[in-house]
């Protein structure tokens, strides 16, 4: 016959630990799997806009980033983004240059797509729709949440590629076409896939989808 | 295929960043905002550590400088960049100033280094005193020079000089390195002048810029001079016709 051996209190105590110790374990794993855990969510449905056809929607891994864009400061430019999103060039597109807290860059359309992702060419890719010409005379102010076209070393030479700032840079004034701004949702950009070391991201976070709210 | 991933991952891992938002635009690191809100449209930038540029190794050098130091000289170099109208400095396409100290180029001492095409001018704070105001309008005309080749002929400047005068083949391979004013002049305000004629258009410029009624005492007696202002004036007036030389 077996004799049962009864836990002692402190046996008791120890067990509960282990257990509680085992469940915070897993469960702080997850929670730090899961990047966009404390996100702020934003629903543009929910949302009023002043005009809301200036209002971009880009859906990213964390969540929505909601864009006013200003047609009065760069309206070419502004014209050639509506373009693009309304054809939903953009969805699928990777963030290909990420600087941490400073800028998030995509659109790259021929080299930057999730099924024909080039990383050797990645950053230099044109649309179908040519360049156009910079647009730097009217005054903006690059604050963080900025958008705006990013170009090559040279002016006159916007295509498809934005960045959005994460931080500010009063000196991009007269350097960059500036678009809009982030309204809501900047936070969700911050968790953006970079790397420390490099501006180009290797397996790099895609736009879900870019589209106008009207 | 996989040694090609290979190898762009093993490059793009060892290439280090230079993430910051001034680099992205003229390509110079360690550099921090000083003044932007100029009415000229002038953005001052300092370094906050040394920094090495260049398109060839590298070969520009600077050293960050003392805020105490830079806020003594800045007063100096304002005033003297504030004679120059937004329209001008959009023309001849300058807008970063970037103050260091200790200046070279391929260890050669430097006042300034203009790149145009990156609209910047670098100024050594610490260059001789007696000429320095007089030299970041020296160093403007190369930035000037650079965006307008096609006005400033060396050509056309070179038959100004004196018969059996040449120049040296460039600024660093010659010992005319003298900035004070020469006496007698004929046709050459300094002896740094003579090294090439694209440093002796710059300190005519310089000249008319900062010490105007220095080269009109000089005119007097020499003709070449005379040619060769008159020849700087009528090319910066084409550029802009509401440009002031008299200060």
């Amino acid at each position: 016959m077996i004799k049962k051996i009864k836990q002692t209190i402190s046996e008791k105590i120890l067990l509960t630990f282990l257990i509680l110790l085992g469940i915070g374990f897993f469960g702080s794993y997850g929670l730090i799997k899961n990047k966009c855990l404390f996100v702020k969510k934003y629903d543009p449905q929910k949302l009023k806009f002043e005009k809301p056809e200036n209002i971009a929607i880009l859906n990213v891994p964390c969540g929505n980033v909601i864009i006013e864009l200003n047609p009065n400061v760069a309206p070419n430019s502004v014209k050639r983004f509506k373009i693009l999103i309304r054809s939903g060039e953009y969805n699928n597109v990777a963030f290909h240059r990420v600087i941490k807290n400073v800028l998030v860059q995509a659109g790259d359309l021929e080299f930057g797509k999730k099924d024909n992702l080039n990383y050797s060419y990645i950053g230099t890719g044109k649309s179908s729709l040519g360049t156009i010409d910079s647009e730097l005379d009217k005054p903006f102010d690059f604050k963080k949440g900025s958008v705006a076209l990013a170009r090559t070393s040279e002016k006159n030479t916007e295509d498809s590629q934005f960045f959005i700032l994460l931080k500010d840079a009063p000196l991009f004034e007269g350097e960059y076409s500036p678009l809009g701004k982030v309204i809501y949702g900047l936070d969700v950009l911050k968790k953006i896939k970079y790397n420390d070391k490099v501006e180009f991201v290797l397996r790099p976070d895609f736009i879900n989808s870019f589209k106008m709210l009207k | 295929m996989r040694l090609f991933i290979s190898t762009i991952i093993i490059l793009i891992s060892i290439s280090s960043t230079k993430a910051d938002t001034i680099y992205n635009i003229i390509k110079i690191p360690n550099l921090e905002i000083y003044k932007i809100d100029n009415s000229n449209g002038l953005k001052y930038l300092r370094a906050t550590k040394p920094f090495q540029v260049g398109i060839r190794n590298d070969n520009v050098t600077c050293f960050n400088s003392d805020i105490k130091n830079i806020e003594k000289k800045f007063q100096l170099i304002q005033k003297n960049l504030n004679i120059y109208q937004p329209n001008f400095l959009k023309k001849i396409n300058l807008k970063y100033i970037v103050l260091c100290e200790n200046l070279s180029v391929s260890e050669i001492d430097a006042a300034g280094v203009p790149n145009f095409k990156m609209k910047t001018l670098i100024i050594d704070i610490n260059f001789n005193k007696k000429y320095f105001e007089r030299i970041v309008h020296h160093e403007v005309f190369h930035i000037i020079n650079d965006s307008f080749k096609d006005y400033f002929n060396e050509k056309e400047w070179k038959s100004y000089n004196p018969k059996n005068f040449e120049y040296a083949e460039c600024s660093t391979c010659t010992d005319r390195i003298n900035l004070s004013t020469i006496k007698k002049t004929n046709g050459f305000l300094t002896e740094y002048s003579m090294s090439t004629a694209s440093e002796d258009m710059a300190e005519v410029f310089s000249f008319l810029v900062y010490d105007k009624k220095k080269v009109d005492e000089k005119l007097i007696n020499d003709a070449i001079l005379k040619n060769k202002t008159s020849f700087i004036k009528n090319n910066i007036l084409k550029i802009s016709n509401n440009f002031s030389f008299s200060k």
